[in-house]
């Protein structure tokens, strides 16, 4: 860089280039998508087909393909939001709803539900509800476990994994001894798009769409956040106040992402960290789009694995979406060799 | 050009950093000492608004807690010596995180500490004196009439300690800045500073002409150590006697 405003220039360029690429690979797998399952079809044969059905008010194939793809899209999109949001609040690399156990515990308020005894509407209203009261009450216990282990980087995640594996563990058990269809518990404790909910895609893209309403007006504070809290007190804002509130949205984002798809991990994980490489920048501003859009890419194209390979047998989402957060785990694991400097 | 300060106190829950500091601080370059944990640092973000204070701070007849904050980002600069930053904010980022920052004063001060190499740089790829630098430039390029500088020294080398120092001597002296340096460093801090202000747990030791610092008696007690004092033409070492 030969000075401030080449690297300005560069940057921009490379965040239209990596959107670019991204959004083009991301429409392609979206076709794929709609195309595979029972039998492989034109994709936009399906999606016309799809607009009748639903305007005709008879749904059927096509538009339960449609409803499936949009599931999957803003599943992950929203994973991505809440990977990244926590990531800036605890300023932590390694935040994920997954890893920080906000996600088992949303499975377990759920699973609450399910022994209450009520009739189908009402549950239908109440899971994103428990969701979301059981992944906050979870992420605050893995932040009281954490700042007692000294809230390091590796502190908060392992404090997560405690969290996370018990009441994973909790929400499963009864459930085996209870539910006769342990093939469809599974799926959703791995996460599945095989029922997407028309309720469940409103509400998601809804909180989707207030977030990024809200969260723009935030930029600024949440760059200056990821740096430090000195400069968030000099722009007049509360650091503290800040992170509860970027919290809370990405709790309520991800928990809304379980109560309907199950568990997911490493999406939001991934997202963030694959956007800010590729653009060679941490800034919000940059960062955000391609994170969205790399979300969607991996559950997108995770459930049309899943639903094809092995046609007609389902392999959940997050089984396939491992392969690819694991290793991405390992790799931010290894960029944090730095961590003890002074 | 002042900034008045009167009955400053500033408490870190049961800490007690800062006690009644009553203070005038005028154009030119004022050095901050004291012992470790004397309330330098504290000092200097008190003024800044980024630890709340008791007391007042008045600059041009305001009261700087109740500025806007965008007024007083134009007023007051704190640089600090160091930020926790998530590993992939590049060096790039971090000078560019106040979107209303001045760009060509921000390239100039770029080039002057030789960041422009590191632009793209994560933060944890740097050496410590390179994001010194790094947040230098980013504070110098706000222009604002009071630079707060803490412990400029502790990480660069000599050649961009003297660089900064005599490019804050020159915002003080030619463009009637305030100039506030906190430092452990006395030497060669104390060959460029006009005024002294001292802090000794929490309290004010010393404030006045940095002449009348310098004597051997007065930097012995605030440190607890004998010291001997090499002075030659306008130029002064400060020795601990070991
Ligand atoms: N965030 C904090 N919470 C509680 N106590 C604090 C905090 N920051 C500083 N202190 C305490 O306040 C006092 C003043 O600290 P300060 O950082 O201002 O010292 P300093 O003069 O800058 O020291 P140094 O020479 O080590 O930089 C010290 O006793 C320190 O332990
Ligand atoms: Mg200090």
């Amino acid at each position: 860089m030969r000075s401030v405003e080449e690297y300005v220039k560069v940057r921009k360029r490379r965040f239209f280039t990596v959107t670019f690429t991204l959004l083009s690979l991301l429409i392609t797998l979206a076709l794929i998508h709609v195309s595979v399952g029972s039998s492989t079809e034109n994709p936009f044969k399906i999606m016309s087909e799809a607009i009748s059905e639903i305007l005709h008010g008879y749904p059927g194939i096509a538009s339960y393909r449609v409803m499936r793809l949009t599931a999957s899209l803003l599943g992950g999109m929203a994973l991505a939001l809440s990977g990244l949001l926590i990531q800036t609040a605890s300023r932590n690399p390694l935040g994920d709803p997954y890893l920080l156990g906000i996600s088992s515990g949303a499975l377990f308020g759920v699973v609450l539900t399910f022994a209450l005894p009520l009739i189908p509407l009402y549950t239908l209203v109440l899971r994103p509800i428990a969701a979301f009261i059981g992944g906050v009450l979870a992420y605050l216990l893995t932040l009281a476990i954490a700042s007692k282990a000294g809230m390091t980087t590796t502190s908060l995640v392992l404090a997560g994994v405690a969290v996370g594996t018990t009441l994973y563990s909790a929400s499963l058990l009864p459930q085996y001894l209870i539910i006769q269809n342990i093939h469809q518990l599974f799926a959703w404790s791995q996460g599945s798009f095989v029922d997407p909910e028309p309720l469940g895609e409103t509400m998601i893209f809804l909180s989707l769409v207030i977030s990024l309403l809200i969260l723009y007006k935030f930029v600024d504070v949440m760059n200056a956040l990821n740096i430090s809290d000195d400069f968030v007190r000099e722009l007049g804002e509360d650091p503290a106040m800040l992170r509860k509130l970027l919290t809370l949205i990405a709790s309520l984002i991800a928990s809304l992402t379980v109560a309907w798809y199950g568990i997911i991990g490493f999406v939001g994980l991934a997202s963030p960290h694959v956007s800010r490489r590729l653009i060679k920048s941490g800034d919000v501003r940059f960062v955000l789009p391609p994170a969205l859009i790399f979300g969607s890419l991996m559950t997108v194209a995770a459930d049309a694995v899943g639903k094809s390979i092995i046609y007609p047998v389902e392999i959940p989402v997050n089984i396939i979406v491992s392969l690819v957060g694991g290793p991405a785990l390992a790799t931010i694991l290894m960029g944090l060799k730095h961590e003890t400097r002074g | 050009m002042k900034l008045e300060v009167k009955r400053l106190s500033v408490d870190y829950g049961a800490v007690k950093a800062l006690r009644n500091i009553d203070l005038e601080l005028g154009e030119g370059v004022t050095v901050l000492i004291g012992p470790n944990g004397a309330g330098k640092s504290t000092l200097l973000k008190a003024l800044a608004c980024i630890v709340p204070y008791k007391g007042s701070v008045v600059f041009n007849n305001h009261e700087i807690s109740s500025l806007h904050p965008s007024e007083r980002m134009k007023l007051i600069t704190y640089i600090p010596p160091y930020v926790p930053a998530l590993p992939d904010i590049t060096i790039g980022d971090l000078l560019l995180v106040d979107t209303s920052m001045d760009r060509s004063r921000l390239n100039y001060y770029v080039n002057f500490l030789d960041l422009n190499h590191l632009l793209e740089r994560r933060i944890w790829e740097v050496s410590s004196g390179e994001l010194e630098r790094a947040l230098i430039a980013r504070g110098l390029s706000r222009n604002s009439a009071i630079y707060e500088v803490d412990e400029p020294l502790a990480h660069t080398d000599i050649r961009y300690q003297v660089r900064v120092l005599k490019e804050l001597r020159e915002l003080a002296w030619r463009e009637g800045k305030i100039v506030l340096i906190a430092s452990n460093q006395l030497n060669p801090i104390m060959n460029f500073a006009d005024y002294v202000i001292a802090l000794r747990g929490g309290e004010l030791f010393f404030t006045g002409p940095a002449k009348e610092f310098l004597k051997e008696k007065i930097i012995a007690k605030l440190y607890g150590i004998k010291v001997k004092l090499l002075k030659e033409g306008p130029y002064v070492d400060i020795l601990p006697i070991a």
